[in-house]
């Protein structure tokens, strides 16, 4: 009979003006997403052996590394660059890390104002991260000797 | 004597219902429209100069961009031309894995085929209701590799092994599918309006559709049974058990149909898949820098928008010498303007509504 | 039944009509200006009211919440919405028919106001309560066309141009059930006047007698206000949307106020005609109405967020192939029940 689709429509919105809603307050309730959401990147500068592999795996030229060598022919890093303008956040730079230094996070409030401030200093973002104890400074000998002599 | 001249009305390409940048410079006597002509290429990237300058790798998070809302099916596409091309085997796990990951993907496609189908002829409620199934589905790939929309999840020679709580996640959805898709039969298929919308409307007839070379669900939707993972499978698609559904008369609501009944059949590959995956390693030995020999491939896949073929040609270098696409979208939407005059012009947004078209892969 | 507080504006009424002496020139005046003064807030109030309810049903409905920002469970939001549109630009195209085009809005709130003068909205409680009530109000509201079609003609655009002419076909096709569902109240009432309407609903509600009268109705109402599954006039994804594409700030909030203030309307009347208006037990009249409003007012919202659109070809067979002969029928029916109450009580009907 005519109208019967029609009646079964009104039925099932009709049980779910009541049916638990599944809106997420965003602002208020941070989504907690899954470790491997790949939403933003960060760098773990003392595990870094300066290898340069992220930087030639990644398909738009995001990463820029600068590396130095210290006295006992180690090589080091003196700067780290990433342009997210460019940036696909498709992980093959994190792939690509041997030592995984580079990793993806689930910090997703990436909007800035300015051009230039999606212009990631990795090495300052990490530095800032430690002094806002949001991570914990890795231990190593050399490289604390390393980062010393980078400072000053 | 009063001269009556036929209204030329551009739809697009900012227009609510082109799904992007379409354009289409319709012809309109009253409301009737008497022709349509369609313009494409706004959305023009360079996707396949892009990939000359990229390795092979490099060119995976790319084709992402192709058919957005079926990533992981692109990605298939083309990892398995290059696998083809350098003769990779790929592990059993991983080829259960894509298959898994792959049907997902097609389910979550339909969902908003059939969704946006239902906006476009003026129902909005069904359209958040297979928006919140297909945020599932989402939530599984976002789970396993990090990523909702652009994948970038199978590897030359592997696929990422999805974490431990993906499995119990997995069989939920699929529990949970039945009762939608029942849901999509209350408020869609079964409401009488929609069936007037669609029952009889823009009619595809299989010589049209054989003639323009139409894949996909709307091939299927005119009544031919041509589906590339039974007439040509690829991967291990002659493994599982399913059903390739038909249309009968090739209208509007054929299309959608079939792609109801897709997802249905979806459904069941996947359970089939779940059941005898094996334990095992995903990633096969591949050389970390892929330099396939000199030579050329060429590879299709069944999109859930059609037939997505990469062509390479290869110099012996990390890159592709020349890679050219074909994308299901392009093709399909060439029928336009040969279905729509004689509609009215709601109509042409019915069609163009369920032929399920997507920009990006149309214009690369 | 005995209803409590019915009396409550009555008496507010004649406390000031005894200010100004009672029945004199002076009060009359002064009554018609706080009347109207009255209806006009009124209208603004049922479209922010409505406006919002509108919001949160699709939300629930959805599975989402709805507003949720502004104020309480988000109840401000539609207030917020109807400043920031104050403070848009009113633009006018370069090409648009200048007159046309700005009359346009104005016409369709004028016209909602003069409709609400009659509507009966407790015991005693009608604005102005002509004898010609439920014509006067056809009439009225019939002529809601002509602002549409201004709107599209003087736009000057093609996609509002086709959203006018579908408004045109649209609302004067449907205006015919419209006319004749209510006929068969005023059959059976012999009366135009919507208070005596209410008064004869005192035993039974006609949406007893005449269900086939309100479902015409309904459906055609619907169409009347130009919402889904027959907004074909706004039609936004092919239209873009119709008849107001052009339209900016203040001038289009008009429209919208005034889609609101119609659908309180075509409620209020489906609420007096069949629902019995005011009558009820124990609550004071004008909240049976109000509940009664609001109950044909979630009906529409119910329709407009489950049906797709209908083609235009389709709503026009639907309305001229499948509604006119139904109110006819319902006419037809109607008469012959009168024909045979009468032959067992004479004393009742003309």
């Amino acid at each position: 009979m005519f109208g019967k689709g029609l009646a079964k429509g009104l039925g099932i919105t009709f049980r779910h003006m009541f049916d638990k809603k599944i809106t997420e307050f965003y602002p208020e309730d941070m989504p907690t997403l899954p470790p491997r959401t790949r939403s933003s990147l960060a760098l773990n500068t003392p595990k870094c052996i300066s290898c340069g592999m992220c930087s030639s795996a990644c398909p738009n030229k995001v990463i820029t590394l600068t590396t130095d060598k210290n006295e006992s022919n180690k090589k080091f890093l003196t700067s780290y660059h990433m342009d997210l303008t460019r940036c696909l956040f498709c992980g093959l730079c994190t792939e690509a890390c041997p030592t995984k230094a580079l990793y993806t996070t689930t910090e997703f409030e990436n909007a800035v104002y300015f051009r230039e401030d999606m212009q990631w200093d990795m090495m300052q973002r990490y530095r800032d991260k430690v002094a806002s104890g949001e991570i914990k400074e890795e231990v190593k000998p050399e490289t604390k000797q390393e980062e010393a002599k980078d400072n000053g | 004597m009063i001269k009556t001249q036929e209204l030329e009305i551009n739809l697009g390409p900012q227009h609510p219902s082109t799904h992007g940048v379409f354009r289409m410079i319709t012809k309109l006597d009253g409301e009737t429209v008497t022709s349509v002509e369609s313009k494409v290429g706004y959305l023009h990237r360079g996707m396949e100069k892009l990939a000359e300058s990229r390795t092979y790798t490099q060119y995976i998070p790319y084709t992402d961009r192709l058919d957005y809302l079926a990533s992981i099916n692109n990605n298939l596409g083309y990892v398995q031309t290059v696998e083809k091309l350098m003769g990779v085997e790929v592990p059993e796990r991983a080829e259960y894995l894509r298959i898994i990951f792959g049907e997902l993907q097609r389910l979550a496609s339909h969902m908003v085929a059939i969704g946006t189908g239902s906006l476009d002829l003026g129902g909005f409620t069904p359209f958040l209701y297979t928006f919140r199934d297909r945020e599932k589905i989402l939530d599984l790939f976002e789970m396993t590799i990090g990523g909702r929309m652009t994948m970038n999840m199978p590897r030359i020679g592997g696929i990422i092994e999805p974490p431990e709580e993906f499995w119990p996640a997995l069989n939920k959805f699929l529990g949970e599918m039945p009762g939608s898709i029942e849901e999509y039969h209350g408020i869609i298929t079964g409401n009488e309006i929609f069936q007037a919308r669609t029952v009889g409307v823009g009619i595809i007839s299989p010589e049209l559709a054989e003639q323009i070379a139409v894949t996909g669900p709307n091939l299927r939707g005119s009544g031919i049974k041509w589906d590339l993972r039974k007439n040509a499978p690829y991967g291990i698609y002659d493994r599982f058990d399913f059903e390739v559904p038909v249309g009968v008369n090739g209208d509007c609501f054929d299309r959608y149909i079939v792609r109801v009944r897709e997802m249905e059949e979806s459904i069941k590959i996947i359970h089939q898949a779940v059941r005898d995956i094996p334990e095992g390693p995903t990633f096969a030995k591949v050389p970390k820098l892929i330099k396939p020999s000199v030579g050329e491939v060429y590879h299709r896949v069944e999109n859930p928008r059609g037939e997505l073929s990469f062509y390479i040609v290869s110099d012996g270098s990390t890159k592709p010498y020349r890679l050219r696409i074909r994308g299901g979208t392009f093709v399909n939407i060439q029928v336009l303007p040969y279905v729509a005059p004689g509609w009215k012009l709601a109509d042409v947004i019915a069609i163009l509504a369920s032929l399920d078209i997507i920009l990006p892969e149309c214009d690369r | 039944m005995p209803q409590y507080g019915s009396g409550l504006f009555v008496s507010i009424a004649h406390l000031i009509r005894g200010l100004f002496g009672g029945t004199t020139v002076t009060a009359d005046v002064v009554m018609t200006v706080i009347n109207s003064l009255i209806i006009w807030a009124l209208i603004a109030l049922a479209a922010l009211s409505l406006i919002l309810l509108e919001r949160k049903v699709a939300g629930w409905m959805q599975l989402r919440t709805g507003p949720n920002r502004l104020g309480p469970r988000g109840w401000f939001q539609t207030v917020a919405d109807a400043m920031k549109l104050l403070g848009k630009e009113d633009i006018f195209p370069a090409a648009a028919d200048k007159w046309v085009f700005g009359l346009a809005p104005m016409f369709v709130i004028g016209l909602s106001v003069m409709v609400m003068a009659v509507i009966p909205y407790g015991k005693g409680m009608v604005p102005v309560d002509l004898n010609v009530g439920i014509f006067y109000l056809l009439a009225v509201s019939a002529l809601t066309t002509i602002p549409f079609f201004m709107a599209g003609w003087g736009s000057n655009n093609k996609f509002a141009l086709l959203g006018g002419m579908r408004a045109v076909a649209q609302m004067i096709s449907y205006e015919i059930p419209l006319v004749f569902s209510l006929l068969g109240v005023v059959m059976i009432t012999q009366t135009f006047k919507m208070s005596a309407i209410v008064n004869a609903q005192s035993h039974v509600w006609f949406i007893l007698l005449q269900p086939l009268g309100f479902v015409v109705y309904t459906i055609a109402a619907t169409a009347e206000t130009n919402r889904a599954p027959f907004d074909l006039v706004e039609g936004e994804s092919e239209l873009t949307a119709g008849a107001f594409t052009e339209y900016t700030g203040m001038r289009w909030a008009l429209f919208f106020l005034g889609e609101y203030a119609n659908l309180f309307i075509v409620s209020a009347v489906a609420a007096t005609v069949f629902l019995g208006g005011w009558q009820g037990p124990f609550l004071p009249g004008w909240i049976w109405f109000a509940i009664k409003v609001l109950f044909m007012v979630f009906l529409f919202l119910w329709f407009r967020w489950t049906f797709p659109r209908l083609r235009v070809d389709q709503l026009m067979h639907f309305g001229w192939k499948v509604l006119l002969p139904l109110s006819v029928a319902n006419i037809l029916l109607t008469g012959v029940g009168i024909y045979i109450y009468q032959l067992i009580y004479p004393a009742i009907g003309g």
